[in-house]
């Protein structure tokens, strides 16, 4: 079978391209070109950088398999980077990776592979596909350590019919193992964490760069009573403990932005714990489960037993069965049965409100 | 790579070796591999066989032996030319050249503009060729350097270079006309001095030649500094051992080539006119330069609705290697400055691709290049 394969340049995706060639598929690999400097040059730091591609290129050639870069700029720009600005100027903490995939990665990439006259795509991403009769599930990953089900919950069946993910069934030193025993020289390269478009610089430069976030604020406690002033509320995210006025020995922590009034609202960590929440535009990757549910409200937390309640069409209503810290409007509730993705949406920000009264 | 596993169109790129070239390199490098600036008798054998080969490559331009110098290649000469003058000048001294240039003048000149100087960039019409009137605007009595490439190496299209050259020192006699002719040597015989040229940069693998080698002509009477300091070697000019090997290979490419080049370029002409009459029959598609003069070697077609991203990676899956615009370091590219400046419209620059043949065609070869274009489009839409 014909595959393409995306490359990023680090060790998974390197090993899936191994694995399925080894495999006796005809593997094509692709890195696809997210975001860029002024010239058109690929970024020096983050992932993606101009260095993976180079080790990109350097596994495909040492696989003998056809290796391209490919330009994904312009949809990045408008679908990625635009929102991630967005949601900040709106005070919620943005996921770029979750849309990313959403919007990018598996849209417009199945549709290359099937011009290529490829049946599948594969990724080095850590989850299960599994065939159940007709329907295509995802469930996390053996290896749960890395299990990055949370951010393709928007894949449904008829998506997941067209990918592969070899690495859901094999832990990350196996994968280290494999590249080894291939002579692959990513083996042994270190895990990107960070953003790929910001890199390790702070994100509320990227964010300030591209808007006008220079209207300051106050910042007050749950009384309404002023502890001092922001410099612009896309510096703050829910939970935020740097650069929050301190009280008397106990943590403040941001609780509440309240952009129409431009306010920043602290207060103990008890007060960010959470019970009830919404997610809307809800995708639901099998059928809607209500049965033994648990919700990831970020990227590899903790799953927290759930019940869920329609709201309407595409709003469900998550009640925490034991109450959580860290529920960030912006970020994703995903629901599982167990291993099984369930579905998913946005965290929605009048949810806090509730919580907080 | 054997023809009938792969169909190689991207000779604007570069060429394979042309026998003669490989076998003149080797004998260099086996039997007179001195430095030819030494003083035993393996370098004479050297120097002569450079000079020799100065003497007849300068022939082929028209131009004195002592006007030639070998460098690594275009994008040096284009460098040399266009950057050195500039280092001891008044800031009130201008460069014009064209939006259309090779990266190597391109880039060149904004190093000049970066260093204070006045650049002017000619844009040009929608056939991509150089508007003259605003080119003789930009000429003054501080116009150090006007550049004009000969034809361009994205479209193959044709500058008026006679009459530009002319225009130029009509205006300031003593401004220097310089012009990369790296692609246009390809396809055609150039004589610098009948077509007012001061200055040229010419490749050797663009014909045939080793890659690594090149020549920057300078019209006697000119001198501009050294790029690169060192030893003085080659007419003590330029820095650096002189690549002999290199040079006896471009000589014989370039004998071959003037040898055929009537043959060569007629069935190139013909092979890429069936190529492009069967792809106009099925595509909806536009010639790039199809009214005006250019390179017979170069066929940039413009796809109405193809993306050519996904068209190049096809056709490479396919067995044909064409190109999109000039190759970047990470390997993917961009829109090309060249259809920028020929105003394409956005929702078609990404559409183009460049097919270009070269000296090693074969009758047939527009046919069986059409058929794998045909076939793979089919595939992709």
């Amino acid at each position: 079978m014909r595959i393409l394969v995306a490359m990023s340049g680090g060790v998974d995706s390197s090993v899936v391209a191994g694995l399925l060639k080894s495999q006796g598929h005809d593997v094509i690999g692709v890195t696809m070109k997210l975001w860029e400097g002024p010239n058109g040059e690929m970024p020096e730091t983050g992932c993606c950088t101009s260095a993976d591609s180079e080790d990109a290129r350097k596994v495909a050639a040492k696989l003998d398999i056809p290796y391209y870069v490919l330009d994904y700029t312009a949809s990045f720009s408008e679908n990625v980077i635009d929102n991630f600005v967005d949601m900040y100027s709106q005070g919620l903490t943005p996921n770029p990776c979750v849309e990313c995939n959403r919007s990018v990665k598996f849209d417009h990439f199945i549709d290359q592979a099937k011009k290529l006259n490829c049946e599948k795509v594969a990724t080095g991403h850590y989850a299960k596909i599994v065939k159940n009769s007709d329907i295509f599930e995802l469930h996390k990953a053996d290896y749960l350590d890395k299990d990055q089900s949370y951010v393709l919950h928007m894949l449904d069946s008829e998506k997941l019919a067209q990918i592969e993910f070899p690495l859901g069934t094999i832990s990350k030193p196996e994968v280290r193992q494999i590249a080894a025993t291939l002579g692959l020289k990513t083996a042994f390269k270190k895990d990107s964490q960070d953003i790929c478009f910001v890199g390790k610089k702070d994100y509320r430069n990227f964010v300030s760069k591209r808007i006008d976030v220079s209207s300051k604020g106050l910042i007050v406690d749950k009384y309404e009573n002023e502890v001092g002033t922001h410099g612009g509320i896309h510096a703050y995210t829910i939970g935020q403990r740097k650069g929050v006025p301190g009280g008397q020995g106990e943590a403040k922590y941001v609780t509440k932005i309240d952009v129409e009034n431009n306010k920043i609202y602290i207060g103990s960590k008890e007060e960010l714990t959470t019970k009830k929440f919404l997610i809307e535009d809800v995708s639901f990757v099998n059928s809607i489960e209500y049965d033994n549910l648990s919700v990831q409200t970020r990227y590899n937390s903790d799953d927290v037993p759930c019940n869920i309640e329609k709201v309407d069409e595409s709003t469900f209503q998550i009640e925490l069965k034991t109450p959580t810290l860290g529920v960030a409007p912006g970020q994703f509730g995903v629901i599982y049965q167990d291993t099984k993705l369930v579905g998913g949406g946005r965290i929605t920000s009048k949810v806090l409100e509730e919580v907080y009264e | 790579m054997n023809k009938n596993d792969y169909m190689y169109l991207d000779h604007a790129a570069t060429t394979p070796m042309r026998e003669v070239a490989f076998e003149a390199y080797k004998k260099t490098e086996m039997d007179a591999y001195a430095n030819s600036s030494g003083g035993h008798a393996l370098s004479r054998k050297a120097k002569n066989i450079l000079e020799e080969s100065r003497e007849f490559i300068s022939s082929c331009f028209g131009a004195a032996p002592n006007e030639i110098t070998f460098t690594s290649g275009g994008t040096e000469a284009d460098n040399w030319i266009i950057k050195t003058p500039f280092v001891d000048q008044e800031k009130k001294s201008e460069l014009t050249t064209t939006q259309i240039e090779h990266e190597a003048v391109l880039a060149s000149a904004e190093n000049v503009d970066k260093k204070g100087y006045k650049v002017n960039f000619v844009s040009c019409d929608e056939d991509g060729v150089t508007n003259i009137e605003e080119l003789k605007q930009s000429i003054n009595t501080n116009t150090l350097i006007a550049s004009v490439m000969y034809a361009n190496n994205e479209t193959g299209v044709i500058q008026p270079i006679k009459e530009i050259s002319q225009s130029v020192k009509d205006i300031n006699p003593k401004t220097l006309f310089h012009s990369d002719v790296v692609q246009a040597v390809a396809s055609n015989k150039i004589d610098f001095h009948s077509l007012g040229i001061d200055s040229a940069a010419i490749s050797g693998h663009k014909i045939g030649g080793p890659k690594g080698i090149g020549v920057m002509f300078l019209k006697t009477g000119y001198k501009i500094p050294s790029l690169l300091h060192g030893g003085k070697q080659e007419l003590e000019r330029r820095a650096g051992t002189v690549n002999v090997s290199g040079v006896a290979g471009l000589a014989a490419a370039l004998k071959e080539q003037q040898q055929n080049l009537e043959e060569e370029t007629k069935l190139i002409e013909k092979e890429r006119i069936i190529f492009e009459s069967k792809i106009k029959e099925e595509f909806d598609v536009k010639i790039i330069g199809e009214n005006v003069r250019r390179l017979c070697h170069i066929s940039n077609i413009q796809f109405r609705d193809i993306n050519s991203e996904t068209l190049m990676v096809a056709l490479d899956l396919n067995g044909m290697g064409v190109s999109r615009g000039s190759a970047c370091a990470s390997g993917a590219q961009k829109p090309s400055h060249v259809l920028k400046a020929m105003n394409v419209e956005d929702r078609v620059i990404n559409n183009h691709l460049r097919f270009s043949f070269g000296w090693n065609i074969e009758i047939g070869d527009g046919n069986k290049s059409a058929e794998i274009v045909k076939n793979t489009i089919k595939e992709i839409i």
